[in-house]
C-alpha cells in the first residue's frame, strides 16, 4: 500500500466514514486512492474553509472525529478559520493536507507554504510527515490524540511523493495518555456541603466527554441552581426545573444575579471565559470556586479556584452524584430565591398580536422552538441571531446547539448544518443565519443542492451587521461605521439559483405559516425573514464591563428619555 | 528591548525535554509568546532524540500558567521550573 492508501486504511479502522474535502495538486494521490474506495464518503464542499467547518459540525453534533482534506498552499490556508474555530471550541478533527514533494519544501514551489509553522498555534498537536514508513503510526496517534482528554484539531502534512510511496509499516500503539479517572473529590464534596449558596456553573465540557447523562443524573440529584455557557446550552434539558439560563455578556438576568451572590461556584467542564464572566474583578465576588475540568491549564487561568480536580467528567460526576445520594444538599431557601429570580429575569420574548406589525427576533425564535421537532438541530452563525437563539431557543440536549462560541466564526452556520445533516441524516437542521454571515459561506448552497440535504435555512435580514450596529449605537455614540448591508442580494432568487426553493416573510402573522411551510418540505429550503434595522439583543454588559452591570432595552429608553429632557 | 521595563518585570529559568520533531521549538517558543512571556536566553542541546532546552524568560503574568501550557504540549516530557531569577533581568539588559 502506499501513504494515500494508508490514510483510507485508517480510516476504515477507526469507523470514520465521512470526510469533507477539496481535491487540488499535491492531495491528487489520496484523491486517486478513493476512486477504489466504497467505505468512505467524501463530500465535496465549494470552499476549504466550508470542509472544515463542516466537518466541525459533523463533529459537535455527532460526538465523533471530524475529518476535513484539502490540497497545499491555498488549499490550506483556507482551512485555517475552520481549525481555528474547532481549536477554540475543543472540537476533534482530524485535519490532512497534501504537501509539494520533500525535495521541494523550502524551495517556494508552486502552493507550497508551510503549513506546520502558520497553524502551530490554532491545532492540538501537528505533524510534517518525512517518510512514507512513519505515516500509519502517526496516523494512529493522531486520530486518538484529537479526541482524547480535552479534544482538538490534530493537522498531519503530508508531501505528495509520501503518499505516492509504497510502505508495509505497520500502525504502531498511540503514545497519547489516557487521563486518571479517579481523582480525589473530597475538598470538592466538603466545599459543597459547606456552601449555602452553590451555584452550578457548566460549559461545553459536558458533552465534549460526552457526559451529558451522568450530568443529567447529578443535577438531578444534587437540585443545585445552575447556570450554563453558550456552549453548554442544553447541558441541563428544557425541563430543568433549577436552569437559570445562559449567563455572561447577553445571559439572562436570573443567570448573573445568582451568580453574583452565590457563595460557591461548581465549575464543570467551561473555562470562565471572558464573555461568560464579564469584568473579573466584579464576577461571583463572594463566591469560593470548584473548577471541574479535563485540562488542568484551565485551572486559576483567570480565576483563582480553592479546589481544582482534573480527569474524567463523567467519572467525576457520577461520584459527585454517590455523594449527595444519601444526604441531600440542605439549601432550600437558596433554591427558592433562585426560582424567584428565574421567574423574574429570564428570557421573555413579548408576542405581538399586531399581524401587519414588523417580525421581531425574540418572538420568531421563539415560534421556531415551539413548531420545530425535538431532535431539532440548529446551527447558527455569529451575531444577534446567534444570542436570540441562545436566549430563546429551548434546547434538549448540547448537541442540538451548535454555534462558534470561542472564534465567533462568520460564516460557521451554513457548512455547521450541512455537516450535521450527515452526521444525523433523519433530523431536521435547521440554519439560522443573519445577512451577514450567510454570505460568507453562502457558495455551500452547492453542497447542499449537490447532496440534496434537507437543510433548512433561516436568514434574519437586518439589512446591516446587527451586533456590530448596537455596539456602535449603545457603546460608540452611535457613530455607525460600515455596517450596512442594505444593496444585499435578492436572497430568494439567490437560493432559486442554486435550485433551492425559498420564500420571504416581513409580517408577524406570516410567522408560523413560513416556519411550518420550511419544516414540511421534503428537502433544503430557505426562509427569508426581513426584521427591523434598529432591533438589538437584550440584556446586554458592556464590552470589558461588570455582568452587574446589565443594560435592558428598560434602563436604555429611561436613559435616552432622560438625556432627552436634561 | 526596553531596559527599564525588562528590569522590572520578573524573570524565569525554565527547563524542558520534548521530543526532536519537526517544529518542535517553534512549538515552544510560540507558547511561550503568545503566554505573556519573552526569551531572554535559551540554550538547546540533543540528547538520544529529545531536545533539552534551558530558558531564562520574563514576563508579568504568572508563570505556573506557562508551565501548564507547556506540560500540554504532546512532545513535551518534562518542565521544570528553576528558582525565581533574580536579577537576571538586569544582566540580561
Amino acid at each position: 500500500m502506499n501513504g494515500a492508501q494508508h490514510i483510507l486504511q485508517a480510516f476504515h479502522h477507526h469507523n470514520i466514514e465521512t470526510v469533507f474535502g477539496y481535491p487540488g495538486g499535491c492531495i491528487m494521490p489520496l484523491y486517486d486512492a478513493l476512486v477504489d474506495d466504497v467505505g468512505v464518503e467524501h463530500v465535496l464542499c465549494r470552499h476549504e474553509q466550508g470542509c472544515a467547518l463542516a466537518a466541525d459540525g459533523y463533529a459537535r453534533a455527532s460526538g465523533k472525529l471530524g475529518v476535513c482534506i484539502a490540497t497545499s498552499g491555498p488549499g490550506a490556508t483556507n482551512l485555517i478559520t475552520g481549525v481555528a474555530n474547532a481549536y477554540q471550541d475543543s472540537i476533534p478533527m482530524l485535519v490532512i493536507t497534501g504537501q509539494v514533494p520533500s525535495a521541494l519544501i523550502g524551495t517556494d514551489a508552486f502552493q507550497e507554504t508551510d503549513v506546520l509553522g502558520m497553524t502551530l498555534g490554532i491545532v492540538k498537536h501537528s505533524y510534517l510527515i518525512e517518510t512514507a514508513d512513519e505515516l500509519p503510526g502517526i496516523l494512529e496517534e493522531a486520530i486518538e490524540l484529537a479526541q482524547i482528554g480535552r479534544p482538538g484539531p490534530v493537522w498531519i502534512d503530508i508531501p505528495k511523493d509520501v503518499l505516492l510511496t509504497e510502505t508495509t509499516a505497520a500502525p504502531t500503539r498511540s503514545t497519547a495518555q489516557p487521563q486518571a479517572t479517579s481523582p480525589d473529590l473530597s475538598s470538592a464534596i466538603t466545599l459543597l456541603r459547606d456552601a449555602r449558596k452553590p451555584l452550578l456553573y457548566s460549559g461545553g465540557g459536558i458533552s465534549l466527554a460526552h457526559a451529558e447523562d451522568s450530568f443529567r443524573e447529578f443535577t438531578k440529584c444534587s437540585e443545585l441552581p445552575a447556570v450554563v455557557t453558550l456552549k453548554g446550552i442544553g447541558n441541563a434539558g428544557k425541563h430543568s426545573a433549577h436552569n437559570l439560563g445562559m449567563l455572561g455578556m447577553h445571559g439572562s438576568r436570573a443567570a448573573n444575579r445568582a451568580v453574583d451572590e452565590c457563595d460557591l461556584l461548581l465549575v464543570i467542564g467551561a473555562r470562565l471565559d471572558d464573555r461568560a464572566t464579564g469584568k473579573l474583578d466584579g464576577f461571583a465576588p463572594n463566591a469560593r470556586t470548584i473548577h471541574i475540568d479535563a485540562d488542568a491549564a484551565e485551572f486559576n487561568k483567570l480565576r483563582n479556584v480553592d479546589v481544582a480536580v482534573r480527569g474524567d467528567l463523567n467519572s467525576i460526576l457520577n461520584e459527585l452524584t454517590k455523594s449527595l445520594t444519601d444526604a441531600p444538599l440542605a439549601i432550600s431557601d437558596w433554591r427558592k430565591q433562585c426560582q424567584t429570580w428565574r421567574t423574574t429575569g429570564g428570557f421573555q420574548a413579548a408576542d405581538n398580536e399586531e399581524p401587519l406589525a414588523p417580525i421581531t427576533g425574540p418572538a420568531f425564535i421563539s415560534q421556531l422552538s415551539r413548531t420545530a421537532p425535538d431532535d431539532t438541530i440548529i446551527a447558527c452563525d455569529v451575531g444577534q441571531h446567534q444570542m436570540w437563539v441562545a436566549q430563546h431557543y429551548q434546547f434538549d440536549r448540547p448537541r442540538h446547539h451548535l454555534t462558534s462560541g470561542g472564534l465567533g466564526t462568520m460564516g460557521f452556520g451554513l457548512p455547521a448544518a450541512i455537516g450535521a445533516q450527515f452526521a444525523n441524516r433523519n433530523s431536521t437542521v435547521i440554519n439560522v443565519t443573519g445577512d451577514g454571515s450567510f454570505m460568507m459561506n453562502a457558495q455551500e448552497l452547492a453542497t447542499i443542492r449537490r447532496y440534496n440535504l434537507p437543510v433548512k435555512l433561516i436568514i434574519m435580514d437586518n439589512q446591516c451587521l446587527g451586533m456590530v450596529r448596537q455596539q456602535q449605537e449603545l457603546f460608540y455614540n452611535n457613530r455607525e461605521s460600515h455596517i450596512n448591508l442594505d444593496d444585499n442580494p435578492d436572497f430568494v432568487a439567490m437560493a432559486r439559483a442554486f435550485d433551492i426553493p425559498a420564500l420571504k416573510i416581513d409580517r408577524t402573522d406570516q410567522v408560523r405559516r413560513g416556519i411550518e411551510t420550511i419544516l414540511a418540505y421534503n428537502g433544503p429550503m430557505l426562509l427569508h425573514v426581513a426584521i427591523a434595522r434598529e432591533e438589538n439583543v437584550w440584556p446586554i454588559v458592556k464590552p470589558g464591563g461588570s455582568n452587574k452591570e446589565m443594560i435592558d432595552e428598560t434602563r436604555r429608553t429611561a436613559a435616552d428619555q432622560k438625556e432627552k429632557t436634561a | 528591548m526596553n531596559t527599564e521595563s525588562s528590569c522590572k518585570t520578573p524573570s524565569y529559568n525554565i527547563t524542558c525535554k520534548m521530543s526532536h520533531e519537526a517544529a518542535a521549538l517553534e512549538r515552544l517558543c510560540q507558547v511561550v509568546r503568545v503566554r505573556g512571556f519573552r526569551i531572554a536566553k535559551m540554550a538547546v542541546e540533543t540528547t538520544d532524540g529529545a531536545l533539552q532546552i534551558a530558558l531564562t524568560i520574563q514576563g508579568a503574568r504568572p508563570v505556573g500558567m506557562l508551565q501548564s501550557q507547556l506540560e500540554k504540549l504532546h512532545t513535551v516530557a518534562e518542565v521544570k521550573l528553576a528558582a525565581l531569577a533574580e536579577a537576571a533581568a538586569s544582566r540580561i539588559a
